[in-house]
């Protein structure tokens, strides 16, 4: 009985609270996108100076010094932060998808919506600026080594972060979201983080190519099609987005002259 | 974008009504919530415990809002990487070089493979939003992407002129396209007429921005383009000049009609590829589970 007592009225008071806080927090969809960019920013400046300076060589000291230690430390570092932040994720995660309130539940979702967009942030600065950026230092200037001053950017850094970014975005609708941690593995999800995923493996058959294969950059290349392929996936924010609208449009129960929705037969 | 037009039975799409839709037919959650039938006269704390999760009407069509503004930001980023790393990989090559966009392999591929995410994404926007922007918001991204790179990569990094590097423009191409669907609301027209024009007005579209550079210059007794000379003069060091066969052809020999052939053959297979890639787009809409990874 007592526990009934001292229980109720702290389920009224988390309700008044949830109520009290706004659905949707933008700090960390700010904070993850200035950050990105900003941190990107950076790197661009140093391969403007580093990359004419000590990038032309790889058998020289400065090549050592000026490329190959940002090489040896951000692998390990990557990799150390994508096991914390999975293990954080999981160690925090909720046990509560079969009672979430539905507000509470909306939150989650919003909050989900931020680390998608931080993704999107991340691809964009991985898949499209970083990766056309290599086809014009490897064209037009040098291609001695499977760890060029764009490759070591590329490949070993904006790759590795938008993974991170991906996988961390999937426990977290996995471990938070009754539409994605109820029902079982949302097969479109699967598709977003995995087949951009498997672009960094990829470059195992890419280098491979060019290193037993032929050496010059042509970036119409056959050798460069599984790229294009694991690429393709990223479409699957298509089903991704159709499924959290979907649990939008049920939580909207009641609100539907609001939000242009037709009223639930 | 949550929106739905009432009047599908009459004058629909050819395809499939939208009730067919998978993504709006429900989501997955554990709790569904409650009607809340009289928003405005409840406490904020009776409306969350009776389980709604909004506070007032107004927070409700804001929130909706929010999701929309947030969830097409990230779309946008998000095909914008897979279409670019598409692109550049199948057509880069000739994309990124004045001398590439020759008068026969760059009005064939540049089509053929960049009508793939624009059919998607018309599939994608049109059956579950009836939304008619799908190409053109596919190509805008792409174009971003592209002139990023250009401006501060190709020419800030390795120091190429703008004028030798600039993207091909997409966007008429992908306005007809767009048109085509909202006019037609059939993916089958869309296909046959919107692609064939896809594939008919790229070379037309950026003839403005090329014509400058296929002026007939002599070289050392040598006739070419003053594409073909930029080329040669700025020298790409690791570029396989070699593999490029360069207005090699039959017919083309004795006459001028390379662009026109190009053309057709192109938004021929466009339309084919228009049908292909319109069920890649609703098979990456699938809003299916599975039980085990």
């Amino acid at each position: 009985m007592s526990l009934i007592t001292e229980t109720s009225p702290s389920r009224a008071d988390a309700a008044a609270l949830s109520a009290a806080t706004p659905v949707w927090d933008p700090k960390p969809f700010i904070i993850g996108t200035v950050a990105l960019t900003v941190f990107y920013i950076g790197v661009r400046i140093y391969e403007q100076v580093f990359g004419w300076y000590a990038g032309l060589d790889s058998f020289s000291p400065e090549f050592q010094k000026y490329w190959m230690t940002i090489l040896y430390i951000e692998e390990p570092t990557e990799l150390i932060a994508f096991l914390g932040l999975i293990g954080y994720l999981w160690k925090t995660r909720p046990n509560d998808l079969d009672t979430v309130a539905p507000r509470e539940e909306l939150r989650r979702i919003f909050y989900l919506f931020n680390w998608i967009f931080v993704y999107g942030v991340a691809i964009y600065w991985g898949a499209s600026y970083f990766t056309e950026q290599d086809g014009t230092w490897h064209q037009t200037v040098i291609r001695d080594t499977d760890f060029t001053p764009s490759h070591i950017i590329e490949f070993y850094m904006s790759y590795p972060i938008y993974i991170i970014m991906g996988v961390g975005g999937f426990v977290y609708a996995r471990t938070r979201l009754p539409t994605f941690g109820s029902k079982g593995y949302s097969v479109a999800y699967l598709l977003l983080f995995v087949g951009p995923f498997m672009i960094f493996p990829n470059v195992a058959l890419n280098e491979w190519g060019h290193t037993f294969w032929f050496m010059e950059e042509l970036f119409v290349a056959p050798l460069h099609w599984m790229f294009v392929f694991f690429g393709w996936f990223m479409l699957s924010v298509f089903g991704v987005s159709l499924q959290i609208l979907g649990r939008i449009k049920e939580l909207c129960t009641g609100y539907e002259d609001v939000v242009g929705l037709e009223p639930a037969e | 974008m949550f929106k739905r037009k009432p009047n599908l039975a009459a004058g629909g799409p050819v395809t499939e009504a939208i009730e067919a839709s998978p993504g709006l037919e429900g989501g997955a959650g554990a709790n569904a919530p409650t009607l809340a039938a009289d928003a405005g006269v409840l406490s904020a704390g009776a409306r969350a415990a009776a389980g709604s999760p909004f506070n007032s009407k107004a927070e409700a069509a804001g929130l909706v809002k929010t999701a929309d503004i947030l969830l097409l930001a990230s779309l946008f980023l998000i095909t914008l990487g897979g279409y670019h790393i598409h692109a550049m990989l199948t057509m880069g090559d000739w994309d990124f070089w004045i001398d590439w966009k020759d008068r026969r392999f760059w009005p064939t591929v540049l089509p053929i493979v960049l009508v793939t995410f624009p059919a998607a994404a018309q599939a994608y926007f049109w059956e579950s939003f009836r939304l008619p922007f799908g190409a053109t918001f596919l190509v805008l991204g792409l174009l971003f992407g592209e002139w990023v790179n250009r401006y501060t990569n190709f020419w800030g990094w390795t120091y190429f002129p703008i004028s030798l590097v600039w993207p091909t423009s997409l966007v008429p191409a992908a306005l007809f396209l767009d048109i085509v669907l909202l006019l037609s609301r059939s993916f089958i027209v869309t296909a046959i007429v919107g692609a064939m024009g896809w594939g008919l007005l790229l070379y037309p579209s950026n003839w403005p921005i090329l014509a400058p550079y296929h002026q007939a210059t002599e070289q050392y007794g040598l006739l070419m383009s003053l594409a073909d000379l930029i080329g040669f003069e700025y020298v790409r060091t690791s570029m396989p000049e070699y593999l490029r066969i360069v207005e090699r052809g039959t017919m083309r020999t004795f006459g001028k009609d390379v662009v026109a052939v190009a053309a057709f053959f192109s938004g021929f297979v466009s339309i084919l590829v228009y049908f292909w890639w319109w069920y890649v787009g609703k098979l990456f809409s699938t809003v299916a589970y599975t039980k085990e990874v």
